[in-house]
């Protein structure tokens, strides 16, 4: 019998097994005999009889495979009815209501039921659990783990006044990695390294400060005197590693130098398993493969990753900070809009509006609202917000100068739209929820209806509403499809900045790292997942904890 | 019966007041005075339409969509039912206590201090007095002063029930409905709060439905029973006295239900 | 099981127990009535046995009166009744009282005529006799208004009273005459006007009994008259 077939005619012989044994323990016990007996005997006759006869099915009608699936399953329960039957009945005399023996057998019977039942639902969540843990497994996995690095040029190797250094990174002095920069980068390098590490300024203005004397570059920070007058962009390297030397402190200076002349590389990456696992074998391929390559344990996590630029070529030094913050800003004007709109929307319905069929029918459109795809909300938004609202998305309409509507507010305003009828219902619900005598209580004091929802109803419903409201932003902060289509984009140099800008999320760029051709980045992805997780679980604690401090409040 | 007449002993008066839920008439002209600083009980089988009647005084019933008045309840020569009149204002000078004890879940202090609240005294030192002189008339005062900031739903039953009624005398009502307040109680607070009507009558008008016959008794001054009639509609049979009503009422069917013979 | 047949009532154990009470009060009037007629009869006969058989039944008549006064008691406890059923009870209670008292009169009617058995008749008796037939039927009629909750009965029964008056001053008269010209009479006399007291005593205490009766039937409490 052909694989499939042979699961599917399993999978409904257990089904059949499972009805046999429910029920053929309480025709047991209504017949005098022991009802764990019965439920064996059920729970067997369904599983054989289907087998059985979906073999025969398959046997006689070879090629017929859904027949002898349905026909296995029917023979299996069509067994059981006849067992039922055909159990002799032990049981003397009939009383309308079972005692002594007999109630006991019932009693046993009844609790069987129940018991395997019981089995049942625990597997269920046994089974959740479980695929969930291989989920966060397949994860974690590849966040932490061995890599083989390489450096472009071995520390050993540097040179210095044209001779090898041959000492570790660590003993060199200030001096010897002034040395080092001056000899083995060249002057542009340096330049940059001085606007960027030392005056930490922004690179639109670089072309400016370079042709500025030095002493207005760097007029908060130290130079030469001798080199006050000269203009920024005639320093050579000597003097422009000089005044790195002179501003960074020693590790910074190692760090740039490690960072930027030796420039280690990942050149594979291993699972933490194999990692932990397989330390020999990664330790042969190493050996052949990347004869000078050094082998690190490496987090994918860190605080480099959360706080570094996208960077779309090397996955080892990409970082997600325009992500994250892209992420950050988007939910929060998606929370800032849903949140009042939809709860004001639920109160509305349920407060003040009558119930006529005018009513009904929107109430009806809300929950089908709830289930539309979400790249219809994704197309609603490119329409709306990105085109037709473009002045206002934009920030033309306010002077800010993004070029067109695919902004952070777009997708803002799309994701609010997405979680909006699903915060709607659920706050419907809560509000719903409230005991009429509080209501009663209040009017009866002489309360307006707005004082009575705002002092009464709002508060009680209130960790009813923000359960949903948690449920809603987990929804909107995984969303990948409407974010594509309202333009986010999935490389930027630069990060977000306000409502007005470009933007990239968190989905967005874990899409992207998962189809690029280098391996690494499926690390990077991996390690981005975790950082997703991490913010849903933060924004989570915080609304349960404001849920909690309500519900402390009413009880 | 003239119009002023309700400025002097009678503190409410309905005249051939009806009730209809949709078209369903729930309650046929009643007509009745409830005399100033009494206890007026209305008793009857369940569903004859007492509380109904007792909510239709503060316009409480205007809360369940679709019921309509014809006839007019006149308080201070003012028919109630007036559209210029706002039934806020009624609800504040006529106060309701209910028959599950509803406390907010708030504290003790907030519970009393809402109704001097949303009428907009912001002051604390009134707000405290306002407090403490409610809590003391509903004889709550020695119980709970030690601790206002409680939770209005950690008392007892009994100490419930009292707080609503502090709630409803802190804004100062004239007349004081009570539905069923002791239905839910045991026998002790029950008393204590047949008490506390005893005293509070001095200051205030009460109306109490009951289905206890013997509290009626022991705590009302006037009484009024009230039937269903073929159409099920409530009717007011026989309203007098109550030592009257309890030792010789005058309609056959008073006296059946009082002796529980009914039915 | 078998399936119930019919409603239960409200109130059918107090109805049960209203019916003992009538019952058991009924009864009392019926031994008062009977010690009346008795003792009145050893009167005229000078029957020494009857009267002591008056004298010892007396007792049978206090038993039961404290019989239905406690059984009032525990129905005022227990049942908490009102209106028709509290007046009803109420007025059980006195009226058991009052026949208990009006026991006790026969009873003094009987002792009385164990002291004029010694002597022969003063003479022949017509009033007296005419007396306890009259509070006799008295009784007779205020149970029945009691029964029936007929005031008017009661009212008509409480007028009767006046006979029993008048028939008293005539005895009372007609004995002063005898005493006045015999004085050997006087003892057999002043006896015979104490049976005629306490046969009128007896007419006032029915009398007792018909407004109580009144009461319960109409609420109203007062003197008749």
């Amino acid at each position: 019998m052909d694989r499939i077939v042979f699961v599917a005619v399993l999978t409904l012989g257990l089904l059949a097994s499972l009805n046999g044994g429910l029920s053929m323990t309480q025709t047991a016990a209504r017949k005098g005999h022991n009802p764990k007996l019965g439920a064996l005997l059920g729970a067997v006759t369904g599983l054989v009889f289907t087998l059985l006869a979906a073999l025969a099915v398959i046997t006689l009608l070879p090629g017929q495979a859904i027949l002898s699936v349905i026909g296995g399953f029917a023979a299996g329960m069509g067994a059981l009815a006849l067992l039922r039957r055909a159990l002799p009945d032990r049981v003397t005399e009939q009383e309308a209501l079972p005692s002594g023996a007999a109630l006991q057998r019932n009693i046993a019977a009844r609790r069987l039921q129940g018991t395997v039942l019981r089995a049942l639902f625990f597997l269920s969540i046994a089974l959740a659990i479980v695929m969930l843990a291989i989920l966060m497994w397949t994860i974690v996995t590849k966040t932490i783990g061995l890599t083989a690095v390489q450096y472009t040029v071995q520390p050993e190797d540097l040179v210095v006044n044209g001779e090898p250094v041959n000492r570790p990174l660590d003993e060199l002095s200030e001096a010897e990695l002034q040395a080092v920069l001056a000899d083995n980068a060249r002057v542009a390098r340096l330049r940059v390294f001085v606007l960027q590490n030392v005056i930490e300024a922004p690179e639109a203005d670089w072309p400016t400060l370079s042709g500025q004397p030095v002493s207005r570059v760097l007029k908060n920070n130290e130079y030469p005197a001798e080199l006050a007058d000269a203009a920024f962009n005639t320093l050579d390297e000597a003097q422009t590693a000089g005044l790195l030397a002179l501003n960074l402190d020693r590790d910074s200076l190692q760090e740039l130098v490690f960072d930027e002349i030796i420039q280690p590389q990942v050149v594979d990456s291993w699972p933490l398993w194999t990692s932990l696992t397989q330390r020999d074998e990664i330790n042969a391929v190493v050996a052949e493969e990347y004869p000078e390559a050094e082998i690190v344990w490496r987090s994918w996590v860190s605080w480099d990753f959360l706080s570094s630029p996208l960077d779309p070529r090397k996955a080892d030094d990409t970082g997600l900070r325009p992500a994250l913050i892209g992420t950050l800003l988007v939910i929060a004007i998606t929370i800032a809009f849903a949140f009042p709109v939809g709860v004001g929307a639920a109160i509305y319905l349920e407060e003040y509006a009558g119930k006529n069929r005018l009513n009904q029918i929107i109430q009806t459109n809300i929950s089908n609202l709830a289930g539309v795809p979400s790249i219809i909300y994704g197309i609603l938004g490119l329409a709306i917000f990105v085109r037709s609202l473009e002045t206002f998305t934009s920030g033309q309409a306010f002077g800010a100068s993004t070029a067109n509507g695919r902004t952070v507010l777009s997708a803002g305003f799309t994701l609010a739209l997405l979680i909006l009828p699903l915060i709607i219902i659920n706050a419907q619900e809560a509000i719903r929820a409230v005991p009429n005598s509080l209501r009663q209580a209040s009017y009866g004091l002489g309360a307006t209806q707005w004082q009575t929802i705002w002092h009464h109803v709002l508060p009680y419903a209130m960790p009813g509403i923000l359960t949903g409201t948690i449920l809603a932003i987990s929804r909107a902060i995984g969303e990948t499809a409407p974010l594509i289509l309202v333009g986010g984009a999935t490389y930027l140099t630069q990060d977000p900045k306000g409502p007005f800008s470009i933007f990239t999320a968190l989905p967005l760029i874990i899409y992207r790292w998962t189809t690029l051709p280098q391996d690494e980045f499926r690390n990077a992805a991996a390690a981005a997942i975790v950082v997703l997780l991490a913010l849903l679980l933060t924004l989570n604690s915080i609304a349960i904890i404001l849920r909690n401090r309500f519900s402390r409040r009413l009880s | 019966m003239t119009e002023g007449y309700t400025n002097g002993r009678f503190a409410i008066e309905t005249r051939t007041l009806h009730l209809y839920y949709g078209d369903f008439l729930a309650i046929r002209n009643v007509n009745m005075r409830f005399e100033r600083n009494q206890i007026t009980a209305l008793i009857g089988p369940s569903g004859c339409g007492k509380s109904t009647l007792l909510r239709s005084l503060n316009r409480m019933n205007e809360l369940v969509p679709g019921t309509r008045i014809d006839g007019e309840v006149l308080f201070h020569g003012q028919n109630l039912y007036d559209p210029a009149v706002d039934p806020v204002e009624v609800r504040r000078r006529i106060g309701m206590v209910f028959q599950r004890p509803n406390p907010f879940p708030k504290s003790i202090f907030d519970n009393v201090a809402y109704g001097p609240r949303i009428l907009g005294q912001r002051n604390k030192a009134v707000l405290e007095e306002i407090v403490e002189r409610s809590l003391r008339q509903a004889a709550l005062w020695d119980e709970v002063k030690d601790d206002l900031k409680k939770s209005g739903l950690a008392l007892s039953g009994g100490q419930q029930q009292r707080l609503c009624i502090a709630r409803a005398l802190a804004v100062e009502p004239e007349i004081i409905l009570m539905d069923e307040p002791c239905s839910a109680l045991d026998p002790i607070a029950t008393l204590r709060i047949e008490d506390l009507m005893r005293e509070l009558k001095s200051d205030y008008t009460i109306v109490i439905v009951t289905h206890n016959m013997q509290q009626a008794a022991r705590v009302s001054d006037f009484t009024a029973f009230m039937l269903l009639d073929e159409h099920r509609a409530g009717e007011l049979i026989e309203y007098d006295r109550t030592e009257k009503i309890f030792n010789r009422p005058q309609d056959q069917r008073t006296e059946d239900y009082i002796t529980g013979r009914f039915g | 099981m078998e399936m119930p047949d019919q409603p239960i009532k409200a109130r059918s154990v107090l109805d049960r127990e209203l019916t003992v009470l009538r019952d058991n009060t009924l009864r009392a009037s019926h031994m008062v009535e009977a010690a009346i007629e008795r003792a009145v009869a050893a009167l005229k006969n000078q029957d020494v046995g009857l009267a002591q058989q008056v004298i010892t039944d007396d007792q049978a008549i206090n038993a039961l009166r404290f019989e239905i006064e406690g059984h009032c008691y525990r129905l005022l406890a227990l049942q908490q009744p009102t209106a028709r059923d509290l007046r009803a009870i109420v007025t059980a209670i006195h009226i058991v009282v009052e026949l208990e008292r009006i026991g006790d009169h026969a009873a003094g009617i009987a002792k009385l005529t164990i002291e004029l058995a010694k002597e022969p008749l003063l003479k022949p008796l017509i009033d007296i006799p005419r007396m306890a037939v009259v509070g006799r039927e008295m009784m007779r009629d205020s149970l029945s208004a009691y029964l029936n909750w007929d005031a008017e009965q009661a009212r008509r029964t409480v007028a009767r009273d006046a006979e029993i008056d008048q028939l008293n001053d005539q005895v009372y008269r007609e004995l002063l005459t005898y005493m006045l010209q015999d004085p050997r009479t006087i003892n057999r006399a002043t006896y015979l006007l104490w049976v005629a007291h306490n046969l009128e005593r007896i007419g006032d205490r029915i009398t007792n009994i018909c407004e109580r009766v009144i009461f319960m039937v109409t609420g109203e409490i007062g003197e008749i008259e």
